[in-house]
């Protein structure tokens, strides 16, 4: 009844996050590495994926400056590869004389925490209300599919923006703010799965054994649940980068001098038509970033849906 | 179905309901529309005194009432950083941001339902490949460094199209593809689902065998089927469109709802932030709501319950 | 940079051929419609400048307001406007005869009523407008004393009174805030009935105000006959935009431009760089008495002393500004009445600002809050001098419209000021409003300055108010109260048609531009 309510916006919703995503079939386990490392797209993400990962961790010992080392004498240097460019700055330097590069690569930093923080909790929070929607089914399920239905309603960027103006902008901000407006898709996803699997024999198998519904939730559903969610995850780090990208470029989340890609691109905006460099290359990370995290989901969910036969 | 489209009504009611409280908890908290009505400078007294008038010192739920028997009887109140009436500010920046968003979804339609449609019919060919890699390109690209891209190209480099403000049609056409190409990914692939979904179906083969084939079977049978999933999304991107327009209308310097609203929030104006907010969100349910209604009279099956 | 990297040259070059194919876009700047547009980045949401200080409505009221006086730009001198002459019948008295002739947009003539009308309402504490603290600190009434004549009573002896009435009041109609008999400060936000030399004809809040030549303004006013038929305000919120609209020249004007875009942009020779002087200077009140916390590190003298060691002031100007900018050390704009220069110095140290921090306390610096909203850039460089001595400052940058929201609630413990003066050469106009105790920009609490700074503002000798202003400047960089940083250069960037005198105080009289002779000719 209550799903009946709901379902074509929860459809439209998760048609929206994975337009393929098999709601309907059988679940199953992503459990062979090899295949994954078969799929190119998956190999593509992974790689860059890990690539960004490796320039994050390592940013202090890669980039050549410290990114908030200020020297106004040599701001706006072009990058080696135009005219009057200085090669001791690969990429040049911003507006105040800091190295983009090193800028760039601790931007990563930022970025990845972002991206996986607010997918971090937009998870927890998803799959939570998703599990226990699908395992009680009855009133929970219908004040869960209630609540989504007015977190679908609400304009999400224009609420993030204005929270986070509001409580003053910070990376912790910004990553709560995010993580707590995206969470619909992992519920609709999870939530579908739960229900398929709550009547499965192994979950009665557990119930008789004397498991409480807690122990079955999570040592019994929650595993079951796990490529879903991955793939879900995976397409919400792409999401998060992109809405922190846009909250820092219109000024309302990440502020300087910390190194946000969406920042450098605001910042380097002015003088776009001379410098262009300044926007192109921090949306050339940010576009590598997202399409990194989307190749790695999507290439999930294909897998995921040529096993369950479709 | 009269029964079911009142279900669907009352729902929407309750939903309107519940966003609009959190929408003035979220807020409300936060602010104190006194000290900012009361101007630069103002005695504290003065401050406490508005607070009076305006019934601030009442508890949460009892503002809430107020504030929401002003809305159901029209009065949106006065916004103290545009001095002017908040409806007739609504009703001067939704023409740009309703063309916006109608354009925007007419640029989506028409790249993605053909695409769609051909990746289907030939599945892992190279227009496969490319619609694909196109809609992961497109989901990827953020959307005002794409408004940036555009305003080099086709505005400076190549001036095809005006750059800026709300004009004249012409001004429409970059944002429209920038945010068109948001929602791109989503319909085309939906579209392509539900093409393989239709194709594969039985009563396409029935049809087959009746001696239906190329255009015709395309038309007749498999698009009114494939794309009943996409009306219900099209009205989530829709709604999504007028709430998200916040990026392109600031980087195009157009006057619509979006850019109102950002120059609100950074202006601290909290109480008309909040009526765009639960406009936004009114629209969505309606939206929604007329979307569930199309899709349960074109297939009645979604009717029973 | 200068003439532009080879890529520069490749952009332009393509934007040429692209202007050449595309001769039909439609072009509403320029002198063949007669209408010179003007890019402003901030949203304009009252044309009534009673009720607001954003400097982009002070452009647009020196347009379509007067008031009784007029600031000449060339001598700085205060001119009669609407009024004909005035005469200080004491210290505390003057006669104003107003000028015969002049009309508001709406065709009535302006009438002694109307300017008592207008002095009252500033006066009167529930109109709340803008200017009506600072008015209503030396003008007691004004008494209407003949249908052409009207009587200003001061409180005390105040040596800007004429001043303030040519930048501050801009006349209204009798009755303009009275629409239905009843008062309401809104009345003239959406269409205002002035007297200036342009009408509005079409405002768009936030988007667009449309001015048209006021042809019956008057003929002897001192800003003389405009040359330009019609003005549009555009707002352009991004600066990169309004640079492609100039270049595809759909703009004619756009000023507050970094000056290194404006050079270098200049140089392209797709439009032309003025720049000229200001009055303007920046700095930085800190919170010194304690309104973030009773003793949060600015409290501490040799803290803020520190700070302003700490800050390479030099090299900003240089490098960041540019142009005629230059490091200030007193709180006042160098050619301003009563500057005080020799006061005590703070050059760029930072080995001596983390001795100050050590001695203070604070071995491994504080974090601070410093609010901006405006010269985005500089506050990030100041901001980054002072995390190399330790201070971790969080930037927010946010509008002003905020920051006078947050200040007036002590949340404030630094901003970033930039302060004009309203275009005046005297230390009282960034004095007053900086240092008098009730106000909220005064992050100090000094009794003792606040004291001196009035006393300075109500006496009309000069070499007493010399006195004054030099003991309480002194004392303010003293107990290094601010950080004083630089005056500040306007750059322009105006299209190749458009002629515009660059003014000494740095407010743009837009009235004055002309289209150049040779522009004019080829659009024919």
């Amino acid at each position: 009844m209550a799903m009946q309510d709901t379902d074509l916006t929860v459809k439209a919703a998760a048609a929206e996050a994975s337009a393929d995503t098999p709601l309907d079939a059988p679940v199953r386990r992503l459990d062979s590495w090899r295949e994954m490392l078969r799929h190119p797209g998956i190999v593509i993400g992974l790689a860059i994926l890990l690539t960004l990962f490796a320039l994050a961790i390592f940013a202090p010992l890669i980039a050549p400056y410290d990114p908030f080392d200020q020297q106004l004498s040599r701001r706006l240097l072009p990058p080696f590869w135009v005219e009057g460019g200085n090669p001791a700055y690969l990429f040049g330097t911003d507006h105040l004389g800091r190295d983009y590069l090193s800028r760039l690569l601790y931007g990563a930093r930022i970025s990845l925490l972002i991206g996986f923080g607010a997918a971090g909790i937009g998870c927890l929070l998803g799959v939570t209300l998703g599990v226990c929607a699908g395992y009680f089914g009855g009133v929970v399920d219908r004040v869960v599919s209630f609540l989504l239905t007015c977190q679908l309603a609400l304009p999400g960027l224009l609420l993030a923006m204005a929270l986070v103006f509001l409580i003053g902008p910070s990376v912790t901000v910004v990553i709560c703010v995010i993580g707590l407006l995206h969470w619909s898709y992992y519920l609709v996803v999870t939530r579908a799965a739960t229900q398929k699997i709550r009547d499965l024999e192994y979950v009665a198998a557990a119930r008789a054994i004397g498991s409480n519904e807690r122990q079955i939730m999570i040592s019994e559903i929650l595993p079951n649940l796990l490529s879903e969610i991955i793939v879900i995850f995976s397409l919400e780090v792409g999401v998060a980068v992109l809405a922190e990208a846009a909250l820092s470029f219109l000024g309302v989340g990440i502020q300087p001098p910390t190194p946000s890609w969406g920042l450098m691109i605001a910042e380097g905006k002015t003088s776009v038509f001379l410098r262009p460099w300044l926007i192109i290359l921090p949306g050339i990370f940010i576009f590598l970033l997202v399409l990194a995290a989307n190749l790695v989901g999507d290439g999930l969910r294909d897998m995921m849906s040529k096993k369950s036969g479709r | 179905m009269l029964r079911y489209a009142g279900k669907r009504a009352i729902l929407a009611v309750l939903v309107a309901l519940t966003v609009s409280f959190a929408a003035f908890l979220l807020l409300s908290v936060a602010t104190d529309p006194a000290a900012a009505i009361a101007g630069e400078g103002a005695e504290p007294e003065v401050i406490e005194q508005i607070r009076e008038q305006l019934g601030l010192n009442q508890p949460l739920l009892a503002q809430y009432g107020h504030w929401l028997s002003a809305i159901s009887h029209g009065d949106l109140g006065t916004s103290y950083y545009w001095r002017q009436p908040v409806s007739t500010l609504i009703l001067d920046h939704l023409p740009v941001t309703l063309t916006l968003a109608l354009a925007a979804t007419f640029v989506a339609l028409i790249v993605a339902i053909p695409l769609g449609t051909i990746a289907a019919l030939y599945p892992n060919s190279t227009i496969d490949r490319f619609a694909l890699t196109l809609a992961v390109s497109a989901q990827a690209t953020p959307t005002f460094w794409l408004a940036l891209m555009l305003i080099i190209l086709l505005g400076v480099i190549v001036p095809i199209f005006p750059i800026s403000g709300d004009a004249t049609g012409w001004n429409y056409v970059l944002p429209a593809i920038v945010l068109g190409a948001h929602s791109v990914p989503a319909i085309m692939r939906l579209t392509r689902v539900g093409v393989l979904d239709v194709m594969g179906s039985d009563y396409i083969r029935t049809a087959r065998a009746k001696g239906l084939y190329g255009y015709r079977l395309l038309s007749r049978q498999v698009m009114r089927n494939a794309l009943l999933p996409v009306v219900s999304v099209l009205a989530v991107q829709l709604g999504h469109k007028l709430g998200g327009s916040v990026i392109t209308e600031s980087v195009f310097a157009m006057n619509g709802l979006g850019r109102f609203a950002l120059q609100s929030i950074v202006g601290g104006d909290i109480p008309t932030v909040q009526m765009l907010v639960v406009l936004f969100a009114l629209t969505f349910i309606g939206l929604t709501l007329l979307a569930d209604l199309l899709n349960a009279w074109l297939d009645p099956r979604l009717r029973l319950t | 940079m200068r003439g532009g990297t080879a890529h520069n040259r490749v952009l332009m070059a393509l934007a040429a051929v692209g202007f050449a194919m595309c001769g039909w876009l439609p072009v509403n700047a320029g002198p063949a419609n007669d209408t010179m547009v003007v890019a402003i980045e901030g949203e304009i949401p009252t044309l009534d400048h009673l009720y607001t200080t954003a400097r982009d409505t002070i452009t647009l009221a020196e347009l379509t307001d007067d008031g009784l006086f007029y600031v000449d730009p060339e001598t700085l001198a205060y001119v009669p406007a609407a009024a004909e002459s005035y005469v200080q019948v004491d210290d505390t008295t003057i006669d104003v005869t107003i000028r015969t002739g002049v009309r508001f947009h709406d065709g009535s003539p302006l009438t002694a009523d109307d300017v008592v009308y207008t002095f009252s309402w500033v006066l009167d504490p529930d109109t709340k407008t803008n200017r009506g603290r600072v008015i209503g600190a030396w003008l007691d009434r004004v008494e209407r004393t003949g249908p052409m004549q009207v009587r200003f009573h001061l409180k005390h002896p105040y040596p800007l009174a004429i001043r303030d009435m040519a930048f501050s009041v801009q006349l209204r109609k009798k009755g303009a805030y009275h629409p239905h008999g009843k008062a309401d400060p809104n009345a003239q936000a959406q269409m205002l009935n002035g007297i200036g030399p342009y009408k509005v004809v079409d405002f768009q809040p936030g988007k667009r105000v449309t001015l048209e030549r006021f042809d019956g303004y008057y003929a002897d006013s001192p800003k003389g006959r405009p040359a330009i038929r019609h003005i549009v305000f555009r707002t352009i919120p991004d600066l990169s935009t309004q640079q492609a609209e100039l270049i595809s020249g759909n703009v004619d004007w756009m000023y507050n431009v970094p000056a290194d875009i404006a050079s270098n942009l200049g140089a392209t020779g797709y439009a032309t760089h003025l720049t000229g002087p200001t009055l303007r200077v920046n700095f930085i009140p800190l919170d010194a008495a304690g309104y973030t916390g009773a003793d949060n590190p600015l409290t501490k003298l040799d803290v803020r002393r520190a700070m302003i060691h700490a800050i390479n002031r030099r090299d900003i100007v240089k490098y960041l500004i540019q142009g005629d900018a230059e490091v200030i050390d007193s709180a006042c704009h160098p050619l301003q009445f009563g500057c005080e220069q020799n006061v005590r110095k703070y050059p760029y140290d930072p080995a001596e600002a983390r001795r100050l921090l050590v001695g203070a306390g604070y071995p491994n610096g504080f974090e601070v809050e410093l609010w901006a909203y405006r010269e985005r850039q500089a506050a990030e460089a100041v901001a980054a001098d002072l995390a190399k001595v330790g201070i971790r400052v969080r930037l927010r940058f946010v509008t002003l419209t905020t920051l006078n929201q947050a200040r007036k609630n002590h949340r404030v413990p630094a901003f970033f000021a930039s302060w004009e003066s309203g275009s005046t050469a005297d230390t009282a106009t960034i004095a007053e409003v900086h240092w008098s105790l009730k106000s909220d920009r005064n992050l100090s609490k000094d009794a003792v300055v606040a004291r001196q700074m009035e006393a300075a503002a109500r006496t009309i000798d000069a070499e007493e108010r010399k006195r004054l202003y030099s003991a309480a400047l002194k004392r303010i960089a003293d107990q290094a109260y601010w950080i004083p940083l630089y005056t500040y250069s306007q750059n322009y960037l105006v299209s190749n048609t458009l002629a515009f005198p660059v003014t000494k105080d740095g407010l743009p009289r837009l009235f004055r531009a002309h289209w150049r002779a040779n522009a004019v000719k080829a659009s024919n």
